[in-house]
């Protein structure tokens, strides 16, 4: 089985001492920031990209992939124990989850949540190794109009599955387009809208535009309406473990929102939030006993889950495949993908195999950490959130500026920093999701490139869209998409899923 | 008479007419070419076109549609974490990580109303030490640890 041999290579990479030990420290730091109440995997990722920039390519983007398993884990803790969920994935954990740490059963929430997290993760990476290397494939048959209209339809799906108003996610995703294409264009060489400054020559920087909309707005947010102070649910080590009952109604659970996961991670525009919520939905209509949903059942918590883990693992599959991030979290990872050097895309597959295969199995690795070293550290993590706020957020900011400072001693660095914290600051006024407009900022500039090559290749015809059928069948879902969102009932759906509480 | 219904749409409308009209304005020199040839200036241009056409539908929706209201400015918190983002960049070079931390993170304290120094200046001085390991030692990072460089 060639499968198992590349993933050997992966792991004989994966698993030096030094790799390991970074995996380690992601999982920790990355659960240590998601933990925290109303940070999401985007500021957490944000706020500790810089701490990899030292590393070699591959250890940096195992600890950013622990980083990212890490804050999700984190997350549902949360939302587990405090009922706030710090991501939108972690939402339906927050429905189901909290009800059962309410009458008691917090510990079992927490094991099943990690071990339906486990589970899926497994699944994922087997996934990934299996997929990867056949959708590499067919990325070799994609041509500039294919990619374009894979793009339009990435986009259009970030702006569904954004919070609050549809036509303002549209704006925020040209926005983020507009932003991208600052700097010289590599086409005719000009600089455009750099200003004269030449700090803006090669582009803006992706980490002062991160950390300043993300890590330095979440500060103020948090600073103008201080969050409720809601104590943990406390919850003894040995209450731990499922009853066999709750065990027997898990593990199907488990099972389907693994599946569910795995197929929506894949998907342009998919991710943790969809299979989180779509997992939920299934659950909801399949049980004998609808009546326990809304009081804390278990199928609740382990089919999102694992539905998030496993969405979590796949949509690496399009970034390292395609070279095309699915959504705004692996919008980051390319971020820091591009920032080591690495283009993402299928010859990364081919030229760095171990860079591949090792980040592969660093995924399976980061799991099994998160289950035999994070959960009997609960204790700690729920310490945490006893912190009081005043002593975190100062340590915070003081990280996003040497994270800045170290990737480039520039004072150019720190005054976009500022700029984008105040442009967030204004973002957030106005009710507007800076998510979408970071995959539009990555997206930016592969979008011209690939409309550019289209349109010279069919000299100007834009029906080549709709003559290459990969193209035609991409765009065709996107049509669909649109079509789901102006028909009101889905719409509906999607206003309640994402309302704020 | 319109009525504003939607203070936060009205605000977004008028940002994304903004926006979208820079990018009209300050890429205006720009070569648009054409479909076949696409000059430097013909996506920035497209894309700023859109963003004014929505901003153009978002401000106008917010005469008809009811919206949540703009929340009240605070200025301290803002203002305080930007004053101390300036601290540290002018500072890091002059008086090196460890004192700069400190400064800034007792700067940042004062996003809060009641401060308490003596509490305060403890827990910098230990994150201070904390990040000079890390970034300093740790991480080799460019950056002097103390004034002498």
């Amino acid at each position: 089985m060639e499968m198992f041999e590349h993933l050997a290579t992966g792991f004989v990479a994966a698993a030096s001492v030094q790799n390991l030990v970074f995996c380690l420290i992601g999982v920790l730091l990355g659960t240590l920031i998601g933990v925290l109440p109303g940070i999401g995997p985007i500021p957490t990722l944000a706020i500790l990209l810089p701490i990899t920039f030292g590393l070699d390519p591959l250890s940096a983007l195992i600890m950013m992939a622990g980083i990212y398993y890490g804050a999700q884990y984190g997350g549902s803790t949360t939302s587990i124990l405090v009922n706030m969920p710090g991501e939108a994935s972690s939402v339906v954990t927050c429905i189901e989850g909290h009800q059962m740490a309410k009458r008691g059963r917090a510990g079992s929430a927490l094991a099943t949540a990690a071990l339906a997290s486990f589970f899926a993760g497994c699944v994922g990476t087997v996934f990934l190794a299996a997929f990867g290397p056949i959708l590499s494939k067919v990325a070799q048959q994609f041509t500039s109009p294919d990619y374009f209209s894979l793009m339009v339809l990435g986009l259009v799906m970030a702006v569904v599955l954004a919070h609050g108003s549809l036509l303002k996610a549209v704006a925020m995703v040209l926005i983020g387009l507009l932003l991208g294409l600052v700097g010289t264009d590599v086409n005719s060489g000009l600089t455009r809208y750099t200003f004269g400054i030449d700090g803006l020559w090669e582009g803006i920087d992706f980490l002062p535009l991160v950390l300043g909309l993300f890590g330095i707005v979440e500060i103020i947010r948090n600073l103008e309406n201080p969050p409720a102070h809601r104590t943990p649910i406390s919850t003894r080590l040995r209450d731990l473990w499922p009853t066999r009952d709750e065990f027997r109604l898990a593990w199907p659970a488990a099972v389907r929102g693994t599946g569910l996961g795995s197929i929506l991670g894949i998907l342009p525009g998919g991710g943790a939030v969809l299979a989180s919520f779509a997992s939920y939905t299934v659950e909801k209509k399949i049980t004998r006993q609808p009546e326990r949903f809304g009081n804390g059942a278990i199928e609740g918590v382990a089919g999102p889950e694992a539905a998030n883990n496993a969405a979590a693992q796949t949509s690496f599959i399009p970034l390292l495949t395609l070279g095309i991030p699915s959504n705004p979290v692996m919008a980051i990872m390319m971020g820091a993908m591009i920032i080591q050097g690495i283009q993402p895309g299928a010859a990364v597959m081919t030229a760095r195999p171990e860079l591949f295969w090792g980040m592969v199995a660093s995924m399976w690795i980061g799991n099994l950490m998160l289950v035999v070293i994070n959960l009997p550290m609960l204790g700690i993590w729920v310490k945490l959130l006893s912190v009081p706020y005043r002593f975190l957020y100062p340590a915070i900011l003081l990280f996003c500026a040497v994270g800045v400072y170290s990737t480039s001693t520039e004072p150019f660095m720190m005054v976009l920093m500022i700029v984008f914290s105040i442009f967030g600051y204004v973002l957030m006024k106005f009710g507007c999701e800076p998510a979408p407009l970071v995959l539009g900022f990555i997206l930016g500039p592969l979008m011209e490139t690939n409309l550019r090559r289209s349109l010279t290749l069919s000299r100007g015809d834009p029906m080549i869209f709709l003559d290459r059928p990969i193209s035609a069948g991409l765009l065709i879902a996107t049509l669909l998409v649109i079509a789901l969102i102006v028909f009101p009932q889905f719409r509906k759906t999607r206003e309640v899923a994402f309302q704020e509480d | 008479m319109l009525k504003v219904k939607s203070p936060q749409d009205l605000g977004a409308g008028i940002m994304f007419l903004l926006i979208g009209l820079a990018g009209i304005v300050l890429g205006r020199d720009l070569d648009f070419g054409s479909a076949r040839n696409m000059g430097p200036g013909y996506f920035p241009l497209l894309i700023s076109g859109f963003i004014v056409l929505i901003g153009a539908v978002v401000a106008g929706r917010s005469f008809t549609l009811e919206g949540p209201a703009i929340e009240r400015l605070q200025l301290r918190p803002i203002l305080m974490l930007l004053v101390a983002l300036a601290v540290f960049s002018f500072l890091i070079k002059e008086i090196g990580v460890v004192l700069t931390s400190i400064l800034m993170m007792v700067v940042a304290a004062y996003a809060r109303p009641n401060v308490n120094i003596v509490e305060t200046v403890i827990f910098a001085i230990c994150v201070a030490t904390f990040v000079a390991v890390v970034f300093v030692f740790g991480l080799n990072q460019p950056m002097p640890l103390w004034w002498n460089g």
